[in-house]
C-alpha cells in the first residue's frame, strides 16, 4: 500500500483476487486462526463467495487500491501463473515489463518499487518514511 | 543381489523420510506438509510469460459482483502494477 501511495500519480495499480491460498478445507494455516487475525474461509465454489471474501478483505484493511476478482474459471490466475501471489508490471504498450517470483518466498514488492523508482525517481511520502522508520 | 536391493530400499526410504521431514519443517508440521503436497503444489506454476510478452487480456469482476471489465481497459495510459493474491 505504501508503494501505491508513493507512485499512484505515475502508475496505475490493480489488485486481482484469485483462489484462496489457505482455506480451511484445503491447506489450513494455524496462523490464520489467531484471534486478532482470524481469517477463516473455505475455498469459494461460486463467484458470489469470492466477492464476499474480496469485500471482507478490502473492508478490513480499508484497502484503497483498485480491485478485480478472477472469475471461477481462474482465467487470470492461469494466464499469469499467479497463485498464491505474484506481482507484475505491464508497460504502456501492453507488454510484460516485470514479472515477480511466486509468493510467498519470491514475492518481493521492493522489486516493484525499484522498477518505479528507476523510471520516476525515488518517491517517499511523509507517511511512508515514518512507516519505514518504525 | 538381495544385499543390493536392501541397500537401495534403505537409501530410497531414508531419502523419502528426510524429504518429508524437511517439507514438514518448512510447512509447519507433518499435516501441513501433506496438505501442501495435495493442495498447493498442483496450483503453483512458474508460467510461460516473460518480460516483453504481450500481457494476456482477461475478464475480471468488480467488487459489486456484477460489473465486468477487461484487464486491457486498464492499460496503455501508464504502467500498470498487478498484485495477485488472496485473503488467506
Amino acid at each position: 500500500m505504501q508503494i501505491y501511495s508513493d507512485y499512484k500519480d505515475h502508475a496505475d495499480f490493480l489488485t486481482i483476487y484469485i483462489r484462496e491460498a489457505h482455506p480451511t478445507d484445503e491447506w489450513r494455516m494455524k496462523a490464520n486462526e489467531k484471534d486478532k487475525d482470524d481469517v477463516c474461509y473455505v475455498q469459494p465454489k461460486t463467484l458470489e463467495q469470492r466477492i464476499v471474501i474480496a469485500n471482507d478483505f478490502t473492508r478490513r484493511f480499508k484497502f484503497p487500491l483498485p480491485f478485480g476478482v478472477d472469475e471461477m474459471n481462474n482465467a487470470a490466475n492461469d494466464a499469469y501463473a499467479a497463485w498464491p501471489e505474484r506481482l507484475y508490471i505491464i508497460d504502456e504498450n501492453g507488454r510484460i515489463s516485470y514479472k515477480g517470483g511466486n509468493g510467498p518466498f519470491k514475492y518481493d514488492p521492493k522489486e516493484v518499487r525499484a522498477w518505479l523508482a528507476q523510471r520516476y525517481g525515488d518517491v517517499k511520502h511523509a507517511g511512508t518514511a515514518q512507516a519505514n522508520k518504525s | 543381489m538381495n544385499r543390493w536391493l536392501f541397500r537401495t530400499t534403505v537409501s530410497v526410504g531414508l531419502f523419502l523420510v528426510s524429504a518429508f521431514v524437511g517439507l514438514s519443517f518448512m510447512a509447519g508440521g507433518p499435516k501441513d506438509a501433506l496438505e501442501m503436497v495435495r493442495f498447493a503444489l498442483p496450483h503453483m506454476h512458474v508460467g510461460t510469460l516473460k518480460a516483453g510478452d504481450p500481457a494476456p487480456d482477461v475478464r475480471l469482476v468488480a467488487l459489486d459482483g456484477k460489473t465486468r471489465f477487461r484487464l486491457h481497459e486498464r492499460t496503455s495510459r501508464r504502467p500498470l502494477v498487478l498484485i495477485f493474491g488472496s485473503f488467506t
